[in-house]
């Protein structure tokens, strides 16, 4: 993992320091209220509906597990004794008060976290795929590539101020698990013909309410070229984005408005300009931010599967269940990769108590290098563990509610925080991602059913990332009650799609009922099991399952 | 300046967040806030509203709270009833099992 030097963590102590200034100045009236509220949002804390919510970065979703105890320390003083993981990757606490913000930021800054780049029009806090230095099918390890992109990012002068936010994604794998074809850029590391390594760059995707899947604006761009091509990028963007209507702000307008072969243009103009400049990176430089993200220590393994691990996916139902869905093959041989579900049907997903938090952080001492990582669909991961330890690793995890054996299943549902807590939202996607998965708790329908991506968002800004949900849920509000708009066919993947509006938005209960609608339209319309519920629809399109919704009606 | 939209002529009442804790405030009949809807002051129609919310904004400019604004409420009810869905979950708590528990 990246460890700070003194000049990270100088700058982050120093941010602390002027923050609690900042505050003291909120507090005895020297500033007002729209003189703070910048300021407190350049240092993560929101003012929601219920209370004052404190956005934790996590660059790119890696946590060593003393991290992890800070942040169950910090929910234990500071907030209500849990936090909640987000599709950024990112940490949220939702009961801060504003007296404690700073000494909760103080807390963090030990343990070398911050909260900046969560808020802002700036550049966000980059991600990244989970499986990051442990995947089979990874390419690069991309953690190398988001610290080089977080070094030159953070408080850049120039790119303080964007026209809106944002969000910066980076897949190192052929296998898109970090979202990149809906990101401001998206890069992809491919191998070019010669065989060396570089990017995909893809620009102008994104959600919220116009959603559009990036275009692809340089097939290759070699590595050393990264930061001063994403400098052009920005600067184009900086310079020719709107700023008279913040929802036409996002660079996805701007591509869409001029169009991706003038704003590539503009961008290699703008490169051509700066490419051998001072943000040309040394081999010298990649090397040593490399060298932080060596691999551990692994032990040499025999190939095969480890006898303990076979002898309980034989003897043990619930393991083998467990390992099906929540292990992943790593590029060791005798590891896993090992995602551990916050999405326990009924609890609200994402959510994890300061004592499952602890819990994880042991486990990741005893098993897997002290690294936890964030999925951006509100999981956690522990990226190294031998295979012999995963029943052991099973067992412990099931003592604290956290061995759901359904990742990538119908109650693994990605959910926005919704109208329960946030000051945007216009309906609930909490109760109804609880309902859900509820509804789907029986482990023999779910497995049967295979991969389906629930996504949830309380209103258009698509936090839930609905738009590229197999099924998407947009809760709006009618005449003061929420509704529920369903979208089919959505995929964040490789196969990036935006999903297809099946029909009127329907009520609480009807949404749930409506689910179940689809998946069993599914179940009768797929041709064997292996085709998925997205394979299927691609398939037979809208029609059977709208039949299936509205024919009634 | 934008002119303020105009105010239906029903009931209302005023919340704010405070600005310390960030809780969910409402402007009692003493002129003091509560975190209880139950305790807040029903201003029968439009205009007593806007007088009322006037109140809240110069102790929102007092550093008391922040943000205050007007909640229609149905003033039928023995105790204020948020018209909107949103204020109800506002004054009641996340309606999650988890939080429930939590909520002030």
């Amino acid at each position: 993992m990246y460890q700070y030097d003194q000049i990270d963590q100088t700058l982050v102590d120093e941010r602390v320091a002027q923050f609690r200034d900042q505050v003291a100045r909120r507090l005895n009236g020297a500033i007002s209220e729209d003189e703070f509220k910048p300021l407190r949002l350049q240092n993560g804390l929101y003012l929601q509906l219920h209370a004052y919510m404190l956005r934790i970065a996590i660059p790119y979703g890696t946590l060593s597990s003393r991290q992890l105890r800070a942040l169950a320390q910090i929910g234990c003083k500071y907030d209500r004794g849990w936090g909640h993981f987000t599709t950024r990757q990112n940490l949220q606490y939702n009961w801060i008060r504003l007296e404690d913000a700073a000494d909760a930021l103080a807390d963090l800054a030990k343990v070398q976290m911050h909260a900046i780049q969560t808020s802002g029009n700036c550049i966000r806090n980059t991600t990244t795929d989970q499986f990051a230095g442990a995947a089979h099918d990874e390419i690069e390890d991309p953690r190398v590539w988001c610290e080089i992109i977080r070094q030159w990012s953070t408080f850049h002068p120039e790119f303080s101020f964007l026209p809106r936010k944002f969000k910066i994604a980076v897949t190192g794998s052929p296998n898109d698990r970090a979202a990149v074809r809906v990101h401001d850029i998206g890069l992809r590391m491919h191998r070019n013909a010669a065989g060396e390594t570089g990017f995909e760059v893809i620009v102008g995707g994104g959600l919220g309410r116009t959603p559009f899947i990036g275009k692809t604006i340089r097939d290759f761009l070699p590595r050393q070229h990264l930061l001063s091509y994403l400098e052009a990028i920005l600067r184009v963007y900086n310079q020719f984005g709107r700023r008279d209507n913040i929802y036409k702000a996002r660079i996805k307008i701007l591509v869409h408005e001029i169009g991706i072969e003038t704003i590539r243009d503009k961008i290699e103009a703008e490169w051509q300009a700066i490419r051998d400049g001072a943000l040309k990176l040394p081999q010298e430089a990649i090397d040593q931010i490399a060298a932080h993200f060596a691999p551990p220590a692994f032990e040499t393994l025999l190939g095969g599967v480890a006898p303990e691990y076979a002898n309980a996916f034989r003897t043990d139902f619930e393991f083998g269940l467990w390992a099906r869905r929540n292990t992943f093959k790593h590029k060791q041989p005798g590891y896993s990769i090992v995602t551990i579900s916050l999405k326990k049907e009924g609890e609200p997903p994402g959510d994890m108590k300061a004592e499952q938090m602890l819990a994880v952080a042991d486990l990741a001492d005893r098993y897997s290098f002290s690294e936890i990582r964030v999925t951006h669909e509100q999981n956690l991961v522990l990226p190294h563990v031998k295979q012999s330890d995963l029943p052991a690793l099973f067992k412990a995890l099931k003592a604290y509610d956290l061995a759901t054996p359904n990742v990538g299943l119908a109650s693994d549902i990605i959910a926005c925080p919704g109208l329960d807590y946030c000051a945007l939202a216009n309906a609930r996607s909490i109760p109804i991602a609880q309902q859900i998965a509820l509804r789907f708790k029986n482990w023999e329908r779910a497995h049967d059913i295979g991969e389906l991506k629930i996504k949830i968002s309380g209103c258009i800004n698509a936090c839930g990332h609905h738009h590229v949900g197999h099924i998407g849920i947009l809760g709006v509000d009618k005449n003061g009650e929420e509704f529920y708009q369903l979208t089919l066919g959505g995929s964040a993947d490789q196969d990036a799609a935006l999903g297809d509006i099946l029909g009127p938005a329907l009520d609480t209960a009807q949404t749930v009922d409506a689910i179940d609608s689809l998946v069993e339209t599914y179940l009768r319309l797929r041709r064997n099991s292996d085709e998925r519920f997205l394979d299927t629809y691609r398939r037979v399109g809208l029609q059977p399952f709208k039949e299936a919704i509205y024919a009634a009606a | 300046m934008a002119k303020a939209p105009k105010l239906k002529d029903q009931a209302h009442i005023v919340t704010a967040n405070h600005l310390t804790s960030g809780d969910v405030v409402y402007l009692t009949v003493r002129n003091d806030w509560s975190r209880d809807i139950a305790a807040a002051f029903v201003a029968p129609n439009a205009e007593a509203a806007a007088a009322w919310l006037a109140e809240a904004e110069a102790q929102a400019a007092r550093n008391i709270v922040v943000a205050p604004y007007l909640v229609p409420v149905d003033a039928g009810t023995t105790l204020p009833w948020p018209i909107q869905f949103r204020e109800r979950i506002r004054a009641a708590g996340p309606t999650t099992e988890k939080a429930a528990g939590g909520v002030a």
